[in-house]
Order: C-alpha cells, then sequence, then structure tokens
C-alpha cells in the first residue's frame, strides 16, 4: 500500500504522456490536483503497515518503505502545497503547451518527494533525491528566461557538489556495513565509530545535505533559485522541495543513521543558529520581494535545524511542527508575491505601495502570513516556535533559547518592512486599476489564510496527533 | 443550585455587559430596558441568596492561588444592597441618559460594574478579590470620561489616586499572603505585629481609598461635575462605599486581629476624624449641587472608618450601619440632584431657585434625605451617628468632639443647599418647570422611603444585618444599640449642635441676605479665608502635590527612557543595519565566491566531527 504513494503519481505521469494531447490538457491540472488531495485525505486514513520492504537489486539494495509521524506530517505538507502549486498554475502559465509541462514536472517531483520520505534506505533515498532535483531543475528553467536559467544553473551546481559528497560518503557506508538499509548502516557506524573514514563519510554526508537545505553558508542558491523560478514553482520550491530533500533528509539520517553524537548537536544547533540570524539580517537588505522571502525561508531553515539539533522528543516535535508551519505560511506567502507580480507585473517592493486598498484579500492575508512567520499568537507560528524555544530551554541551553526569541524580531521588522512597503500607505500612482488575481490564486490564498488561523487557534489538534507521537520513535 | 446562582450573580451582568457594548447605537431603548429587566433579576437572586451559605471553588492558577467564591451572611446583604442600588440607577438612567452622548456605553458600564462588584464581594481568595477589584478602576476610568471629552482629565486623576491605592493594596496582598502562607480569607487571622501593622495598613488604604476617603478623595468633586450624574449617585455615593467599608470591616473583623489596643486603630480613627472635618467644611463653601454633594460623600466615609477604627462592637455596627445608610440617602440626594439638572439643564445654585414648588416630590425626597444625612432623629442617619459617637468617646473625647462638629457643618451645609436650591426666589427662565417622569421618581422615593423606615425600625437592619457580622458577640455588649440611643446626653448633645446649626443657618441667612450665602460668613471668617482660599487652588489636593514633587523623578525617568528608547530605536537598528549591509556586499552573485563558503562550512563540520574521535 505504502508504495502506491510512489507509484500512483509515476503511473500517471504515465499515463497523461500516452493519452491524446488534445484529452489530456485541459484535465492535467485537475489530475494533479486529485492526486494532491488523495495523498492528503490518505495520510489520515490508516492506510498501510508501518513497514514494506521490496527488493530491487537483489540482495544489495533493497526498497525499505515505512511511515511514522515524521514521513506522516511531510506527506500532508506535500499533498497540500502541490495542490496550492497546481491551482496557482493555472492563473499564471497561460500557454497550454507549458502548462502540461509543467504539470507533469509537478506530479515526478511529488513522486520523487514522496519517495524521499517514505524509503528507509539509502540508496534509495539518493535515487528519489535525484529524481525531485533534476524535475525541479527543469521546473525552475521552465519559461527559458535569464532569471529562471540562472537560478536553475546555480541550483544544479551546487547540488552537483552536494551529490558527489553524499555519493561518496553512500560509497563508504556501504563498504562498512555491506548493506544499504538504515538499521544496518546505523549498527555499522556504531561499531566502527573511531573509523577516520567514517567520519570524514558522516561529515561529506551532513555538508551535502546543508548545501540542499540552504542553510547559511552553503546557500548560496537560494535565493536565485526561489527568485527565477516561475511563480508557482517558487511556491513548491520554498515549501516542500528544498524542505523534503534537504531538511527532512538531515533530520531522517541524523536520526535514524548517524545519531545524536555531542559533536553532531553541536554543529547542527551552530549552522541553525547562523542562519537563523544572518539570514534575518539579509532578509531586511532586500528589496526583491520574492529575495526577501528566501533568505526568510533560509533562517526558518535554520529555526528547525536549530529545534532538532537539541536533541530532545520535544525539540524534534517543534522542529517537525515548525516545518508544517512554513510549508504553510511560507506557501502563502510566495502566492501573495506572485498575485501581486500578476496584478503589478513587479517583483521590486521599492516600486510598489499602497496595495492593500487595492488587493484587500491578497493584503490581510499576508499579513496572516507574515505574522504567523514571526510567531505572532494566534497564529499557529506562534506555536511552533513557542515549542522550539521551550524545547531549548528544558535542554539546558538558555543561550539558544534568547537567541531563537530575539531574532523573531528581526523576522518580524522584516515582514513589516515588506507590509510598510507593499500594502499599506496611500496606493501610488499608476496602480488605480490594480485589482485581486484571479479564483486560481484567490482559493490557495483564502485556504492557507485560514488553515494558519485555524491551526493556530486549534493548535493541539495536529500537534497532539503529529508532533508529539515522536515520542514514541525516541 | 446555589453555587450556580452565586455565578449568575457575577456571571448575568458581565454577559449582559458585554453584550449590550457590542450591539449598534440605534437600540438604546432595548440596551435599557435589557439593563433594568438584567438588574431586576439579578437583584431577585441576590434576595434568594440573603440567608443562605455556599463556598464554590474550581483550582485557578494554582500556588494556592484557587477561583474561590464564598458566599455568607455578610457578602449576601452587601451583594443584596449592591444589586438594589444597581436596579435603581439602571432604571433612573433609562430616562436620565436618554439621548446623551455615551448613554448605550454607560448603560453596558453599570452592567459591568455590578458583575465586577459582585465578584469582588464574593470572592474568598485575596488575589481573585484583587482581579475584580481592579477591573472596577478600569470601569471607574470608562464611566467618568464617557460623555464628556473635558471629563478625561478627571477621569486621569481619578485613575491615578484610585491606581496608587490599588498598587498599595496589591502590595499588602503579597505581605499578607506570605505571613499567613495562604490567599484564602477565611483561613486568614492574622496578628498585628511589626509586619502584620504594614500589610494592614496597605490593604486599609486600599479600603479607604475606594471608599472615598482623604487622602485619595480629590477625584471625587472632579468627577462630580464631568462624569454623568447617575456615575456619582451609583459609584462613589453608593457602591463603592459598600464595597470599600465591606473590604475594610472584612480586613478588622477577619483577616487581623484587629483590637483597641492595636496601634493601627488610633491610625484609622485619626484619618476617620480628618475626613470627617476637611470634607465637610469644604462641602460649606460649594456653589454647585453636585460638587457640594460630593464633599459629602468624602465626608461621611469619616464616620464609618471612625466608627470601625475604634475597634469596639459598637463603633463597627455603627460604621456599617453608618455605611448603609450614606448609600441611601447619599444616592437619593444626587439622584435629586439628577432630577433638578435634568429638568433645568443647570446644577449651579446661583441659578436655581424655588425649585420645590414646581418639583414637590422630589423637594421632598431631597428633605428626607438631608434631614437624615443631618442626624436628624428620627431618621436612620440619627441612629448610625450616635452609635459611632458613642464609641468615639469611649475611646477619646477628641474623636468625639471632630464627629459632632462635622455634624455640625453637615447640617449647616445641607441647610444652605436645600434653601438655595428649592426654597426663595424662582428664577424666572424656569417657570415651566415640571416634576419628574415616574421613572426617575421611583428611585429617589423608595431611598426616601428606606431612609424614613431604618430610621423607625433601625432594630431591624441593626440586629438582623450588621449584629451577625461580628459572630460570636451579637448586639449585646455594654449597650442594647437598637431602638432609641440609650446614652441620652449624647442625643441631647446632638439635638442642641442641629439647633446650633439652624440657628447659624438663620443668622447667614440674615446677615448675607440669601440661601446660597448664608455660610459665607464662615468661609470668610479671618482665618479660615485663607485656607480656604488655597483649598480652593487646589493647594492641599494631594494628587497636585504629587504631581508637583513627582518633577524631578519624572525626568529621571524619562531620560532612562530615552537611553532604553535609543538601544531599541537606534542602536539594534545601527547594528542590524551593519550586519545587512555586509551580507549584501558579501553576496555578489559570484558562484565560486559561493561554493568557497560552502566549502569552509564543510571545514567546520569535518572538524567538529573529528573532534568527537
Amino acid at each position: 500500500m505504502l508504495s502506491l504513494f510512489i507509484i500512483l503519481p509515476l503511473a500517471i505521469t504515465v499515463i497523461v504522456n500516452i493519452l491524446p494531447k488534445k484529452m489530456v490538457y485541459p484535465l492535467i491540472g485537475a489530475v494533479v490536483g486529485m492526486v494532491a488531495l488523495v495523498q492528503m485525505a490518505a495520510v489520515f486514513l490508516p492506510v498501510s503497515q508501518p513497514l514494506e520492504i521490496m527488493r530491487s537489486l537483489g540482495e544489495l539494495v533493497r526498497w525499505d518503505l515505512a511511515v511514522d509521524s515524521l514521513t506522516l506530517v511531510m506527506l500532508l505538507s506535500i499533498g497540500v502545497v502541490v495542490a496550492v502549486t497546481v491551482l496557482a498554475g493555472t492563473q499564471l502559465i497561460k500557454d497550454k503547451e507549458q502548462y502540461f509541462q509543467f504539470a507533469n514536472l509537478v506530479l515526478l517531483t511529488l513522486t520523487g518527494m514522496n519517495g524521499v520520505v517514505l524509503v528507509r534506505d539509502i540508496f534509495s533515498l539518493y535515487v528519489f533525491l535525484e529524481i525531485t532535483g533534476v524535475a525541479s531543475f527543469i521546473l525552475i528553467a521552465l519559461q527559458k528566461d535569464s532569471d529562471g536559467l540562472e537560478g536553475a544553473f546555480k541550483y544544479i551546481l551546487f547540488s552537483a557538489v552536494a551529490t558527489i559528497f553524499m555519493l561518496s560518503a553512500i560509497g563508504i557506508f556501504i563498504m562498512s556495513a555491506g548493506g544499504t538499509s538504515f538499521g544496518a548502516i546505523q549498527a555499522a557506524l556504531q561499531a566502527s565509530s573511531g573509523n577516520i573514514m567514517v567520519l570524514l563519510a558522516i561529515a561529506a554526508f551532513m555538508t551535502g545535505l546543508f548545501m540542499k537545505s540552504g542553510l547559511m553558508p552553503f546557500h548560496g542558491w537560494v535565493p536565485d533559485a526561489y527568485e527565477g523560478a516561475p511563480a508557482p514553482v517558487s511556491v513548491m520550491l520554498a515549501g516542500v522541495v528544498t524542505k523534503a530533500v534537504g531538511v527532512y533528509t538531515l533530520l531522517r539520517v541524523v536520526y535514524s543513521v548517524i545519531g545524536f553524537t555531542p559533536q553532531v548537536k553541536m554543529i547542527l544547533m551552530g549552522f541553525g543558529v547562523i542562519s537563523i540570524v544572518l539570514g534575518a539580517l539579509a532578509a531586511l537588505g532586500q528589496t526583491n520581494l520574492k529575495r526577501l522571502l528566501a533568505y526568510s525561508s533560509i533562517s526558518q531553515v535554520g529555526y528547525i535545524v536549530l529545534s532538532f539539533g537539541c536533541g530532545t522528543a520535544l525539540g524534534f516535535a517543534g522542529a517537525l511542527f515548525h516545518m508544517f508551519n512554513h510549508a504553510l505560511f511560507k506557501s502563502l506567502l510566495f502566492v501573495n508575491s506572485a498575485s501581486i507580480e500578476k496584478a503589478t507585473g513587479l517583483k521590486d517592493m521599492e516600486r510598489m505601495g499602497g496595495l492593500g486598498s487595492k488587493m484587500p484579500l491578497t493584503g490581510l492575508s499576508a499579513g496572516i502570513g507574515a505574522l504567523s512567520t514571526a510567531g505572532i499568537p494566534p497564529f499557529s507560528g506562534f506555536w511552533s516556535k513557542l515549542v522550539i524555544v521551550v524545547a531549548l530551554w528544558q535542554a539546558g541551553l538558555p543561550v539558544y533559547a534568547v537567541i531563537a526569541v530575539l531574532a523573531s524580531v528581526l523576522t518580524l521588522a522584516y515582514m513589516l518592512m515588506f507590509q510598510r512597503k507593499v500594502f499599506w500607505g496611500k496606493t501610488l500612482e499608476g496602480f488605480q486599476q490594480v485589482r485581486e488575481a484571479g479564483f486560481g490564486l484567490m482559493v490557495p490564498t483564502i485556504v492557507l489564510a485560514l488553515a494558519i488561523v485555524g491551526l493556530g487557534i486549534g493548535f493541539p489538534l495536529l500537534f497532539n496527533t503529529f508532533m508529539l507521537p515522536v515520542d514514541r520513535l525516541w | 443550585m446555589i453555587e450556580r446562582l452565586i455565578l449568575w450573580m457575577i456571571g448575568a451582568p458581565l454577559l449582559g455587559g458585554i453584550v449590550l457594548l457590542c450591539l449598534p447605537r440605534r437600540l438604546q431603548a432595548f440596551k435599557s430596558l435589557v439593563s433594568v429587566l438584567l438588574t431586576a433579576l439579578t437583584m431577585g437572586t441576590a434576595a434568594y441568596l440573603y440567608g443562605k451559605e455556599a463556598l464554590f471553588t474550581i483550582p485557578w492558577t494554582g500556588f494556592g492561588i484557587e477561583f474561590s467564591l464564598r458566599l455568607y451572611h455578610f457578602s449576601a446583604l452587601i451583594l443584596a444592597c449592591v444589586s438594589v442600588f444597581a436596579f435603581l440607577i439602571a432604571l433612573y438612567c433609562s430616562v436620565f441618559m436618554r439621548g446623551k452622548k455615551g448613554a448605550g456605553l454607560f448603560i453596558s458600564y453599570v452592567l459591568l460594574t455590578l458583575a465586577m462588584v459582585d465578584g469582588a464581594v464574593l470572592s474568598n481568595n485575596l488575589v481573585v478579590f484583587l482581579f475584580f477589584w481592579e477591573s472596577l478602576l478600569i470601569l471607574l476610568f470608562t464611566m467618568i470620561a464617557v460623555e464628556k471629552k473635558s471629563a478625561f482629565s478627571a477621569a486621569v486623576k481619578a485613575f491615578i489616586l484610585v491606581g496608587i491605592s490599588d498598587v498599595c493594596l496589591m502590595v499588602g496582598i503579597a505581605i499578607a499572603g506570605y505571613l499567613a502562607g495562604t490567599f484564602d480569607m477565611s483561613q486568614m487571622h492574622l496578628p498585628l505585629d511589626v509586619m502584620g501593622s504594614v500589610a494592614f495598613m496597605l490593604l486599609v488604604i486600599g479600603a479607604i481609598a475606594k471608599a472615598g476617603s482623604m487622602p485619595f478623595h480629590s477625584w471625587i468633586p472632579d468627577a462630580a461635575t464631568e462624569a454623568p450624574l447617575p456615575f456619582m449617585a451609583l459609584l462613589p455615593a453608593a457602591i463603592e462605599k459598600l464595597l470599600g467599608i465591606y473590604f475594610l470591616v472584612r480586613i478588622c473583623n477577619d483577616l487581623f486581629q484587629f483590637t483597641p489596643a492595636s496601634g493601627v486603630s488610633i491610625a484609622l480613627m485619626v484619618i476617620g476624624a480628618c475626613t470627617i472635618i476637611f470634607a465637610v467644611m469644604m462641602a460649606l463653601i460649594q456653589k454647585d449641587f453636585k460638587r457640594l454633594l460630593s464633599y459629602h460623600a468624602i465626608s461621611q466615609v469619616g464616620y464609618m472608618i471612625l466608627g470601625i477604627g475604634t475597634a469596639l462592637p459598637i463603633g463597627i455596627i455603627g460604621g456599617l450601619f453608618h455605611m448603609l445608610n450614606n448609600a441611601l440617602y447619599k444616592s437619593c440626594l444626587f439622584l435629586s440632584g439628577g432630577a433638578v439638572e435634568h429638568q433645568t439643564g443647570t446644577t449651579n445654585l446661583e441659578k436655581l431657585g424655588g425649585l420645590g414648588r414646581k418639583m414637590p416630590v422630589t423637594f421632598i425626597c431631597f428633605t428626607v434625605a438631608a434631614v437624615s444625612i443631618s442626624g436628624v432623629p428620627p431618621f436612620n442617619g440619627f441612629f448610625s451617628k450616635e452609635l459611632v459617637y458613642d464609641a468615639a468617646l469611649e475611646r477619646g473625647v477628641i474623636f468625639y468632639l471632630a464627629a459632632v462638629i462635622g455634624s455640625f457643618f453637615t447640617a449647616a451645609s445641607f441647610l444652605k443647599l436645600g434653601h438655595a436650591a428649592f426654597l426663595g426666589p424662582l428664577n424666572t427662565a424656569y417657570s415651566k418647570v415640571k416634576e419628574v417622569s415616574w421613572r426617575m421618581a421611583l428611585p429617589m422615593v423608595v431611598l426616601a422611603g428606606l431612609c424614613i423606615a431604618f430610621g423607625l425600625w433601625n432594630a431591624l437592619p441593626i440586629n438582623t444585618f450588621f449584629a451577625p457580622v461580628l459572630g460570636g458577640e451579637p448586639a449585646g455588649g455594654h449597650h442594647a444599640m437598637a431602638g432609641f440611643p440609650a446614652n441620652t446626653k449624647l442625643v441631647l448633645i446632638t439635638v442642641v449642635v442641629l439647633i446650633c446649626a439652624l440657628i447659624n443657618h438663620i443668622f447667614g441667612v440674615q446677615s448675607r441676605g440669601s440661601g446660597l450665602k448664608a455660610a459665607d460668613h464662615i468661609h470668610y471668617a479671618p482665618v479660615l479665608k485663607d485656607i480656604y482660599e488655597r483649598a480652593e487652588r487646589r493647594f492641599f489636593d494631594p494628587f497636585d502635590i504629587g504631581l508637583k514633587s513627582i518633577g524631578w523623578f519624572s525626568r529621571a525617568l524619562w531620560m532612562c527612557d530615552r537611553g532604553i528608547d535609543w538601544i531599541y530605536d537606534v542602536g539594534t537598528v545601527r547594528i542590524s543595519a551593519f550586519g545587512t549591509r555586509i551580507l549584501k556586499r558579501s553576496h555578489t552573485g559570484n558562484y565560486a565566491l559561493y561554493l568557497v563558503w560552502s566549502i569552509i562550512g564543510m571545514g567546520f563540520v569535518v572538524f567538529f566531527i573529528l573532534r568527537g574521535r
């Protein structure tokens, strides 16, 4: 059953490409949307046995699939964000042929991400990472404009370097363990804990994942890729792709393979704090809306890694919760930026002003997203940041907790700057005719904003069902 | 069942007030109707609850702070009195506030105030009590400021003065809770040692400031001229007195082992005596109906504090009885002032006069209330004052003298007020003035009727209401308290003093020529003239004195504040802007550079991982 999460989107990709174009073109968006909705629904069903093993390449490469709360949360966020992406795409990609390609690639990315979060062996993990990566490269460059090509190229470059690190590490892991499943490698790593080659492999693997998650100072590709990508692709990239291939994989590998040694904790928390603070400071200096959101993403990833790095169950739960919240509010903000771009044709905040009166829904929802990012109650972001701070404090790391709180102020500062420049004040000349973007952008805007408020008010619902069960993993 | 009704006493007005706040202004008539019905219901509930006992407790914040309500004899009594007043005021408001600005807000505030007062009276935990008590402070502010812009400064003054006393109360509660190891009011019975006395005085400051005693009184006359009139009748005259004196008695009787031997007893009596004299002297020279009454609202508290401060059963019962009487006649007086204002549009005594024939019901009610407050037998004020006199005399002649002199000036000022407003020649502008409608008249008539009833049948309130408050030693003591006062010498002195006041008035009228100027010979007496002049210039107003003397302190704080602001507004901004600038400059878009950063980062990862070997 679990393999359906991977096989179904893959099969649909194949089918839609076989069927005649006339039949498929009008339906493709709806089909992908349905797949995403089914995935969201499936998360809440008792779908599957916890562990499923399939053998692909004889004894050496097995395909272990499993679910736990971490996987479920990721599957849910992937479903939500992919649905939002295809819906927003209908508004922003008018060319039929291009939309078809876009939808196909989104499906492929979905396949890859589902694979990443489900598999439990290191080689398959690598394969799915690459599937996701390659699909995203093309998505970023979809419109063949220079920004998109530049962003895609940077992403490819960094991904290639990261891949080299990870692949060499995987080689060493397989050599020392003789198998690829997480359990086998974990046992082998523990047995040879002092071995310098193994340690170097761990370092290389973690570096690769840091580059994929875009933590500072491994973040060089993030702003360009997010900015250059077409608007709906940015939503997906920021919302789930980098989270699945980078942050989720980091969490999974550290948790089930490498293990929490004091050094690993120190590395995670150190880079987490650096990303939080520097990401926020860099966001303050941006004039381009999408770049601001990209740096904000870096900063929020810092929170997730910091919380995870403290090494307690509550920290894990906080990281997980913040990852889900991030998927919601960052997708919302990118959808807002897409609406603005569609309505005004601009990405530069310096040339906007007073759009709030012309685009009230966008303005309001962007406010909700911004406040949730900054961790203001009653929005959902408040709770995850609260859990993170509490977890850090309980883990005996008050300094990190204080930094996390203070950095929230920086977050609020750049988010308010964004609000003020774009929405507040008098409407500028030339924006008199501006109106809200259409249905395809407004529906996700409203749904995501409501989800943020609803989750903020009904915070125990999700937290108790999905996040707290990580206790059992411990 | 009773537990639920207790919650209803707080919840119904609270919810009603909130709902009315949300309704639009158009529904003014509906709002009035709802408020009257709700207060009537609460009144009925309070009547049903009278004589019952209950304890309602649910855990609250922890640390020994439980949401605990206790209904017993005393709280049920105050609850009943409060709800009667709230009902009468709501009824009166439905006419008086009609068409006025902020009428809808005001009526909601009345309901909210009722809820908070009920909560404060019922609470059995000092922290819960504080919660309700402080809510009243906010409502006090809003009620004063609701009608006019100019009322804002009066509201601020009230807020600051009462707020300061509430801080004292809060500190007192903290100390008392620390000493007793519990915040449970029914388990507290602290000795009055040094720390105990400090806590006692802090709590007393909170209580008497709520009751409007000196030196926390000076907002009352200001509010009297600025706030809507029913506010004065409701809060300073009736409910705040009930609440303040209720808490004072709880402090003296329950929370502390208060005896005549304790030093704080003298302190209380001194506060009481000073309040009586100074406030009544100020009342004497006022030329505005409401302002004159407001000084009496302060002065009468002095009697209650004096009576309770004696720590003798007769004094405490006298003080409590006086509290009830004062609430009755003072509200009645304020309401009659409101009736005059409603019909003529002014409360300035120089313009009024001769209204007695035009507004006979108002005049009669006013007269009954005025003779009650002056302590004329057989009205209720006479009996409570006699009890206080008796107790004061036992503790010291000086206190007795202060009380009697206060009585003299009270009588004199009410002769002046009645004469100036209702007798004498009628101002031609008011020749068409008519009596007020029944909804405004009814509260006055009821209150005046109660003044007479509690005078003639004083055994009812004294023996059934107040004697049980003292618990073990009821009306016994060394005098029977109900009935005609046992000490006939004191009664004789009282009567002589009242006659003196009348003679004084006639003398004043003849020498100065009008009722309004009947007290001028005292106003402009050699030494008093200067003192009065300074008092009128607010020379003795603790609020103004405080404002002046606090100047340097606030300047120092201002400097501190600027410094902190600088850290926030300039310092942090500069630091973060500096960081932002460096980051921006280093992001050149050069791939190689970005990769180099990654490699450096990897260097750190490798370094840290290898350290674990």
